[in-house]
């Protein structure tokens, strides 16, 4: 690999902190990406290298384009009409951007889960089974099953759905929900989830289900995770990106950046001075 | 300590008058705007109840009709075999039973007229018919269950009165007396008008229906709805879910917006235009009826997908998208299902609407009298609306209950597409 990060190791412990020192190759690199709304510019020129493997938090301020920045790695802007993308966004060295590559297809390597969890109007079941159908995945009912179960055992779901998996995703719980659509992303296996925000409509409870599985599958995708809580980020993350005002201020290595950043309005912003 | 609370207590009361004051305007206001509210409801709901209590009280009288029961000696000396069907039976009829109440009639044959006009020309359908089915009858007294005429109805529903002078009215006083000795000789019995539920439009009232109307409204629904849907559908999802937003597409969306406002009589001179006079579709045909119907229903159509299109949460649309599905796999897999009760809404309403337009028919053709039911969408046909208003126009008294008549069936008609509506977006309606 020629793109490698190279991480602090010192001031770690704990399990999680020990994972997160193995140096991890780049799974990600977008190089001076901008993104227009029409006349407006949301995003400038952001580098960043993003780790696989690994969960690497956008926090920042509202309006602050790290999730206008998420959706530039599976193309989402793309459905966003007079949005513009400038700059390269490699995937394991494939610029997403490049006219070769099908949206759809960089979706079925791209997982995402939404703010709100938006769980299709169906059965559990069908929810889950739905990529796997599009993409054209299994090739038979019993393997579908087994896609669906695994992957809802992943989500650590399944206990809780085994016994009404024809039963509407929309009555489960949001927090439930929020599981289910990510069991919905795994099954298809994709190499990287990406995660806008997904526990601001969750409560305490919820949200630490999620952020302990969130653990869980850092081991086998690459995580790239927005969220506007500063604890979440440091309990979740190992790399830590600090945008403001549509700009890259600061990326490092979680620990270092809140204990010790290097940009004053990124010591402002986790001490809650402003944002 | 009590200083504070004392100054606290001194500024805060003119505060709390003043809120207090405010409240009761606050308050006023909103009791106001509720008794608007129960006004408004009370009355829409007088005026309908006025409606629907004038077309009921006119048109009970039409579902309901006299037969009269006479015995008839088939003369042979009256009855061509080789062509019973030219028989005068009427006559026949009339004079038989003049013989036996004792009555001489004059030389120009006038009594027989006048007591041959309070039967329906049914009667010597009805004979003609069971002469030909079975000749051997010839020779024999049979009974004979006949309509009697319009005017001989009314006057047993008792609509015409014997205190009106006699030439105001249509029957003579000797004709009601005859009216009056058939009933008491227990001739007469009233019963379910089924005429007028399956016969086609005749020039006779006691022997019109709505059948004929009622299958050409419903071809021509049928035709509309084959071509408004899928095109009004299709377009309404390429317009809000491909298209590029450009200023063509805002053209388009603005003119769409301009059709639907376009009053339903240019409808119908673009469908005389363009499917009679251009295309040479049959006139008066329910598939030029439904073309011209579909036309307008289109505009609607389109509107009303569009926006339970946009009510679909983009949610769902990005979920799709994001898990790697289409563009055309997220419409149709997941948007348009979810706007499927508010399509399938806008499509009754619109089809309800096209049911109950009468303008374009009166340029096309299909205001013009048409008996008998039609069989195929290329045939004459009438409509439920035409006929409302041919029937309304027709100079017979008995004309006008049966118009009524045929506007409750018009708005059972209706009532029938709105509940399928109600259904089918409860059946259809899912939370998201």
């Amino acid at each position: 690999m020629k793109n490698t990060i190279h991480r602090a190791a010192d001031g770690m412990e704990g399990g999680v902190a020990a994972a997160s020192r193995v140096i991890a190759p780049v799974k990600i690199a977008a190089r001076d990406v901008s993104v227009f709304y029409g006349e407006k510019q949301a995003l400038f020129d952001v580098s960043l290298d993003i780790p696989d493997k690994t969960v690497t938090a956008l926090i920042g301020p509202s309006g602050c384009g790290k999730s206008t920045f998420l959706r530039t790695m599976n193309r989402m802007n793309d459905t966003i009409p007079d949005a513009r993308v400038t700059g390269r966004i490699e995937m394991d060295g494939q610029d997403v951007n490049d006219r070769s590559v099908d949206p759809v297809l960089l979706r079925a390597q791209v997982g995402m889960v939404f703010q709100r969890p938006n769980p299709f109007p169906k059965s559990i079941w069908e929810n889950v089974a739905y990529g796997p159908k599009i993409h054209g995945l299994t090739s038979s009912k019993s393997e579908l099953d087994d896609v669906v179960q695994s992957a809802l055992k992943r989500a650590g779901l399944w206990d809780e759905v085994a016994d009404r998996l024809q039963a509407s995703a929309t009555g489960l719980s949001g927090g439930q929900q929020q599981r289910l659509v990510i069991a919905r992303a795994i099954a298809v296996n994709p190499e990287v989830i990406l995660m806008d925000e997904p526990c601001s409509a969750l409560d305490p409870i919820a949200t630490a289900r999620i952020e302990e599985l969130i653990d869980e599958l850092r081991e086998r995708f690459c995580i790239v995770i927005v969220t506007h809580s500063m604890a979440q980020a440091a309990r979740v993350s190992q790399r830590t990106a600090f945008f403001h005002m549509g700009r890259l201020i600061e990326t490092g290595d979680t620990e270092e950046i809140f204990t010790n950043p290097r940009e004053r309005r990124t010591l402002d912003y986790i001490t809650g001075r402003f944002g | 300590m009590t200083d504070a609370a004392d100054m606290n207590a001194a500024a805060s009361t003119p505060m709390r008058d003043r809120l207090a004051a405010g409240l009761k305007r606050r308050h006023a206001r909103e009791a106001r705007f509720r008794w608007y509210g129960r006004l408004a409801i009370i009355a829409a709901l007088a005026f309908l109840a006025l409606l629907l209590g004038r077309i009921v009280s006119q048109g009970y009288h039409a579902f309901y009709t006299h037969t009269a029961a006479v015995p008839v000696y088939l003369d042979p000396a009256r009855i061509d075999r080789s062509y019973p069907a030219g028989t005068n039976f009427e006559q026949l009829t009339a004079e038989q039973l003049l013989a036996r109440w004792g009555v001489v009639d004059d030389a120009q044959g006038s009594k027989a007229k006048a007591m041959k006009s309070l039967f329906s020309s049914e009667l010597k359908f009805r004979l003609a018919e069971l002469v030909m089915k079975r000749p051997g009858l010839i020779g024999q007294t049979v009974p004979i269950t006949t309509p009697f005429s319009d005017d001989a109805d009314l006057y047993l529903k008792g609509e015409i009165s014997r205190d009106v002078p006699s030439d105001q009215r249509r029957l003579t006083d000797q004709q009601l007396d005859w009216l009056d000795r058939l009933k008491a000789e227990g001739a007469v019995s009233a019963r379910f008008n089924k005429a007028l539920f399956l016969n086609g439009d005749s020039t006779e009232p006691e022997l019109a229906g709505v059948l004929g109307a009622v299958v050409g409204s419903a071809l021509m629904l049928l035709v509309t709805a084959v071509i408004a849907i899928p095109l009004g559908v299709g377009a309404a999802v390429y317009l809000e879910e491909f298209a590029p937003r450009n200023r063509l597409s805002e053209l388009i969306e603005v003119n769409i917006n301009n059709l639907a406002a376009v009053p339903s009589i240019v409808y119908g001179l673009l469908g005389l235009a363009l499917f009679i006079n251009w295309m040479h579709l049959p006139r008066a045909s329910p598939l030029v009826g439904g073309l011209v119907l579909a036309l307008m229903a289109l505009p609607t159509l389109i509107i009303a997908t569009r926006s339970s299109l946009k009510a679909v949460p983009p949610s769902i649309r990005e979920a799709a998208l994001a898990m790697g599905a289409s563009r055309t796999q997220a419409v149709f897999g997941h948007v348009l299902p979810l706007a499927m009760p508010g399509v399938m809404t806008g499509a009754i309403i619109s089809m309800a609407h096209a049911l109950g337009e009468t303008a374009p028919l009166l340029l096309i053709g299909m205001i013009s009298f048409v008996p008998g039911v039609p069989m195929a969408i290329d045939q004459p046909a009438g409509a439920l609306p035409s006929l409302i208003y041919i029937w309304e126009n027709a100079s017979e008294r008995a004309f006008h209950e049966r118009t009524a008549a045929a506007i409750m069936v018009l708005l059972a008609f209706m009532i029938v597409m709105n509940m399928a509506a109600i259904i089918l977006r409860r059946r259809f309606e899912r939370r998201w």
